[in-house]
């Protein structure tokens, strides 16, 4: 019986590779663990759905509002009667009005070369004297919170008859997104208190069902970090594994909703390959962030507490 | 070496457990500890692994003052000991031969060390042919040599085992003292708390006496 001149030998070959060991162990926590892993994984997939269901909505409406957009630019129709000439004057005085930062004379003669290729017989017929549209003057402002005073102002002027209303509809899409901006802010927070308590419970119910074999570790000498690595592990891959299925199933429910409004409401919308990238990074940052912060909670709660000691005795 | 300075404990509870205790026990000792039940001899071994802290006096380890040591230095200061527990504290949905290589990876040892190690330590205790049981198949003898196997895999300098037979039959008992004696022959400091004084005058040794928190007897 001579183990111990192999002391000095043996003491050497201690380090962390014991990770696979670890990495291996964690796994083990989640299979025994099916239920509450599942359940940790459907919140957090409830949760990164949400987020990023908002965050589609929100960057459609953005493109949207470009779309009515150019949106500080406002157009002026002129009464039926009011000629070129008279516009140009019109425009002059336009242009002196406070926030007005530019304007462009938009003929009738424009306004219906528009219908061209889209509306050909319209087009044909109303050519010349025909022309129904009255002339216009698309005005830049400099400042679209100033919008309604500056309206006022050109409205003033004699020439002028009605204007179109895409500064509005820009507005109002805006105050819709940023709306969407502030209620997706605080479910999304919301959301991440509710997965980040679920995952660390989870955790919390691993690490008594191993409490026996954490007492033994600490008693031979485990240091913390060594375990707590399985439980961090645990909650990465729970976060890993709720963010690939929240990207499938956030491609699979835009396509499918973008489908359905397009065939009712014509609108150009943002195909999903574009963002896929930031969402998915973005996905799985926040899941295994989040999983690995529900570890690290739950686990220096229980270190701290039971896991300092070593159990009974 | 492990070197005891006027220690007392107080438990949150109000209870006395030890009362200015002095001693030193050198490197290679063989030490029982006995005394009456309640008389302090568990919370004097959870002093040594700092599972519990001192109310007041000074206990050092191998030259380590442990008051002074930082909370992440406990964990080492731990592997320098095997602890047996009468209960053996063995994990029953591993085989034999994974308890004891839990203690090893536990410490981080690499794959190597414990594949040459673990069979080692499992002859030793004379197990070798049981290393792919489950400790509920074996009988409580057989168990707590598991248990010991474990405590020796870490090269500890010092085995700490509180009543290690206390729940084995006497003739299995006299086996595990006999190990234990063999443990303490190659250099190993051994420290045992029991109640069986037919064990304690078969084998030579120090006892220690501890008899409400005080040393009573100290003798060889
Ligand atoms: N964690 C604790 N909290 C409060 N009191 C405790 C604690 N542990 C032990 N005690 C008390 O301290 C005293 C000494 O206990 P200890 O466990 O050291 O005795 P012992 O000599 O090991 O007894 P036994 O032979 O029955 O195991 C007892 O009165 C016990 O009730
Ligand atoms: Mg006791």
């Amino acid at each position: 019986m001579h183990w111990h001149c192999k002391k000095r030998q043996s003491r050497k070959l201690y380090n962390m590779s014991g990770l696979g060991y670890l990495i291996k162990e964690g796994f083990h926590s989640i299979w025994n663990n099916k239920i509450m892993s599942i359940a940790s994984i459907g919140v957090l997939f409830s949760c990164l759905i949400l987020t990023g269901a908002a965050a589609m909505l929100s960057v459609n409406v953005s493109q949207a509002v470009e779309n009515v957009g150019e949106s500080n630019v406002t157009t002026v129709y002129l009464k039926n009667e009011v000629s070129s000439l008279q516009a140009v004057s019109v425009m002059r005085d336009i242009e002196k009005i406070d926030n007005v930062a530019g304007c462009e004379f938009y003929s009738k003669e424009d306004a219906i070369a528009s219908f061209k290729g889209e509306l050909d017989s319209v087009y044909e017929y109303m050519q010349g004297d025909a022309n129904p549209l009255p002339n216009a003057i698309k005005v830049t402002m400099a400042d679209l919170a100033k919008y309604d005073d500056t309206i006022k102002e050109i409205m003033k002027i004699e020439e002028t008859d009605s204007y179109s209303n895409a500064g509005e509809v820009a507005k109002t899409l805006t105050r819709i997104s940023s709306l969407i901006g502030n209620m997706s802010f605080w479910i999304i927070l919301v959301l991440s208190i509710i997965s980040l308590f679920i995952i660390s419970n989870t955790i919390r119910a691993t690490m008594y069902s191993r409490r026996y074999e954490i007492s033994i570790m600490k008693s031979v000498g485990a240091t913390n970090t060594f375990v707590r690595i399985p439980f961090i592990v645990e909650g990465m891959f729970i976060g890993l594994v709720s963010a690939v299925l929240s990207i499938l199933g956030l491609m699979l429910l835009y396509n499918i909703l973008m489908d359905l409004v397009q065939s009712t409401i014509p609108f150009d919308a943002i195909p999903f390959g574009s963002v896929a990238g930031v969402i998915s990074l973005c996905f799985i940052v926040a899941g295994v962030g989040i999983g690995t912060l529900g570890a690290l909670f739950s686990i220096g709660r229980y270190l701290k507490k039971e896991g300092n000691e070593i159990l009974g005795w | 070496m492990i070197e005891f300075y006027n220690v007392s404990k107080v438990y949150p509870s109000g209870t006395h457990a030890l009362n200015g205790i002095s001693l030193s026990i050198k490197t290679g000792e063989f030490v029982f500890i006995v005394g009456a039940s309640g008389a302090g001899k568990s919370t004097f071994l959870k002093l040594i692994m700092r599972e519990e802290e001192p109310s007041g006096g000074r206990i050092v380890i191998n030259g380590k003052n442990l008051s002074r040591i930082k909370r992440r230095e406990i964990p080492y200061l731990r592997r320098e000991m095997g602890i047996v527990f009468q209960d053996f504290r063995l994990i029953d949905k591993m085989n034999v031969y994974d308890n004891v290589a839990f203690a090893m990876r536990a410490v981080g040892a690499t794959a190597d060390a414990i594949k040459k190690r673990v069979p080692y330590i499992l002859e030793l205790v004379g197990l070798a042919h049981k290393a792919k049981r489950r400790p509920s198949e074996l009988s409580g003898g057989e168990q707590q040599r598991v248990s010991l196997a474990r405590a020796l895999v870490n090269n500890p300098s010092m085995i700490i085992a509180d009543e290690p037979t206390g729940n084995i039959d006497p003739k299995m008992s006299y086996e595990i003292m006999k190990l234990l004696n063999a443990i303490n022959e190659q250099g190993t400091t051994v420290i045992v708390v029991t109640h069986e004084h037919e064990l304690v005058n078969s084998f030579p040794g120090r006892v220690i006496e501890i008899n409400q928190g005080k040393i009573l007897r100290d003798s060889y």
